[in-house]
């Protein structure tokens, strides 16, 4: 993989770029030298932003910007080749009921499929988790089947409720809080995805796997009680890299 | 301990943000126009991290329960204890049971209040920024209470003031650096950029200002990468924003500018339908 670039990104952080991309080998990459800054420079960096093929660098006050960047672009040239590590797959619960799956007809219509198609198309892959964004704990993913692939609603709803799953264009996603949205909801997961009393406060993190598993209406409301009391253990297999 | 008698059009607690969230989508928030801010906690030697309360275009009226010192900084806010108009940008003492009501600015649109050692409002995740879904409140309701320091044994200095910064309020300048996205753009539509009079549209808010008189350019979307508080967004459709305090933290439109901390400052004060431009500087 090519070097990324440095750059100033206004006075007190600094954007590394790689070639524009949505692919694993970029984002690995993104997230070791993420991993990296935060472990070398914990007196500079304030914190970072990670995503597809970039990563944001804010540094703290007084910390000169281009000094910074010589720095780390030495230290990444040293960097080496990543390894392959093992990921998790959490086991996502989902009702597809049409109770929740508001826009599901209209996704299987564009589609020219029948519901049941597209719940088999969107539970069969693995998606990773690219990285957090747009709302507290929102995973931005990848392995959205092409079949199922539906441009945002004309109108966007002023309500899409926390926890509904939805696909807009080639994405696929959950809405991690109730917040106005154009996508085409086709389920409901009753999860919990971010919690300002959980530490770390997202479910979900940069690098992870994750798999939709179909509950019904029954199994929904049954998990979202066990939810609700802080007593459900989410689904779990590991991954290797 | 300070009551609500009325919130006024849209007041909220802020400090300085909430940093070390935002790679889990936690917005930075903090006061919109933080130099003002810092200048109402400097003058009651508070530290800089201590929360104040914000407020736009009318402002709130609270009753003190308990004694201690204020100061108001920011937009042209009239303000009055019992009914008695108090100095702006100064250390006031109020006593118990005052009622301090802050009235419409003359001009600009963030005014912030400091009292003796800071609002002491719950802290969420490293900060008492109000945010929807972070704290319990987005902005402060008829009724709410709120606790503050008690202490007034601190020096203050009474004659200490800071009058308005004229250049703060009036100048329409706006200084960026070149956006991530920035050397992407013709040179065409980097001079437009440069030497259109621009000017602030309705719809802006503490998320985003919009920016009117780019409409004749447009730009690409981008793979989703990091936005902060200052980065100008320019959509495919030709529309312009200014993210503020509360933006998301990343983003799928070209990012061809970047404000400097003090130009989002001045920006926040702006009122819609003021002119602006954009000045470039270069980074060193």
């Amino acid at each position: 993989m090519k070097q990324p670039t440095i750059k100033p990104f206004g006075e007190q952080a600094i954007l590394i770029e790689w070639k524009p991309s949505v692919d694993n080998k970029t984002l690995t990459a993104v997230l070791q030298v993420k991993q990296l800054v935060l472990q070398t420079y914990t007196k500079e960096v304030l914190e970072t932003v990670p995503a597809y093929s970039s990563l944001a660098v804010f540094l703290k006050k007084g910390v000169q910007q281009y000094d910074f960047i010589n720095q780390l672009s030495k230290k990444l040239k040293k960097i080496p080749k990543a390894q392959s590590e093992i990921s998790r797959v959490l086991h996502i619960p989902v009702c597809y009921n049409p109770k929740f799956a508001l826009d599901i007809e209209d996704v299987a219509k564009t589609n020219n499929l029948t519901t049941s198609e597209v719940i088999e198309l969107h539970t069969k892959p693995t998606y990773k988790v690219y990285f957090l964004g747009f709302l507290p704990g929102f995973p931005y993913l990848g392995g959205l089947d092409k079949r199922l692939q539906t441009p945002r609603k004309q109108t966007p709803r002023e309500i899409i409720e926390a926890g509904s799953v939805a696909i807009g264009g080639s994405q696929t996603g959950v809405y991690t809080s109730s917040s106005p949205g154009g996508w085409n909801i086709i389920g409901k997961s009753p999860l919990n995805y971010f919690s300002i009393e959980k530490n770390p406060p997202a479910l979900l993190k940069a690098g992870d796997f994750i798999k939709f598993i179909p509950i019904s209406e029954d199994e929904y409301r049954k998990i979202k009680v066990e939810v609700d009391a802080d007593i459900y253990t989410i689904g779990e297999e590991a991954k290797h890299g | 301990m300070v009551e609500v008698l009325k919130p006024g059009l849209f007041t909220s607690i802020q400090d300085k943000g909430r940093t070390g969230y935002r790679r889990l989508g936690v917005p930075l928030s903090g006061a919109m126009d933080t130099v003002s801010a810092a200048m109402a906690n400097k003058l009651l030697d508070n530290s800089t991290q201590a929360a104040v309360m914000e407020f736009t275009m009318m402002g709130p009226r609270l009753q003190f329960k308990a004694p201690t010192f204020i100061a108001i900084c920011g937009a042209g806010f009239h303000a009055t204890i019992n009914d008695v108009p108090i100095e702006l940008g100064k250390a006031t003492e109020i006593s118990e049971n005052n009622v301090l009501k802050i009235d419409h600015p003359d001009f600009g649109n963030y005014g912030y209040l400091a009292v003796l050692g800071g609002f002491k409002t719950e802290i969420i995740l490293g900060s008492r920024s109000f945010y929807n879904n972070i704290t319990k409140k987005k902005r402060l309701e008829k009724g709410d209470v709120l606790k503050f320091s008690t202490t007034t044994s601190k020096k203050i200095v009474r004659h200490a003031s800071f009058s308005i910064d004229e250049h703060h309020f009036n100048d329409e300048a706006i200084e960026v650096y070149p956006g991530p996205e920035f050397d992407l753009l013709p040179k065409k539509f980097q001079k437009i950029i440069m030497d259109t009079t621009l000017k602030i549209g309705s719809q802006s808010s503490r998320m985003a200002y919009v920016i009117e008189g780019l409409e004749d350019i447009s730009a690409k979307e981008i793979i989703t990468a990091p936005v902060q508080p200052g980065t100008v967004q320019l959509t495919p459709s030709g529309k312009s924003v200014v993210l503020m305090r509360d933006a998301q933290t990343t983003g799928g439109y070209s990012r061809i500018l970047q404000l400097t901390e003090q130009a989002i400052c001045r920006l926040a004060q702006k009122r819609v339908g003021k002119t602006v431009y954009f000045k470039l500087i270069e980074h060193l």
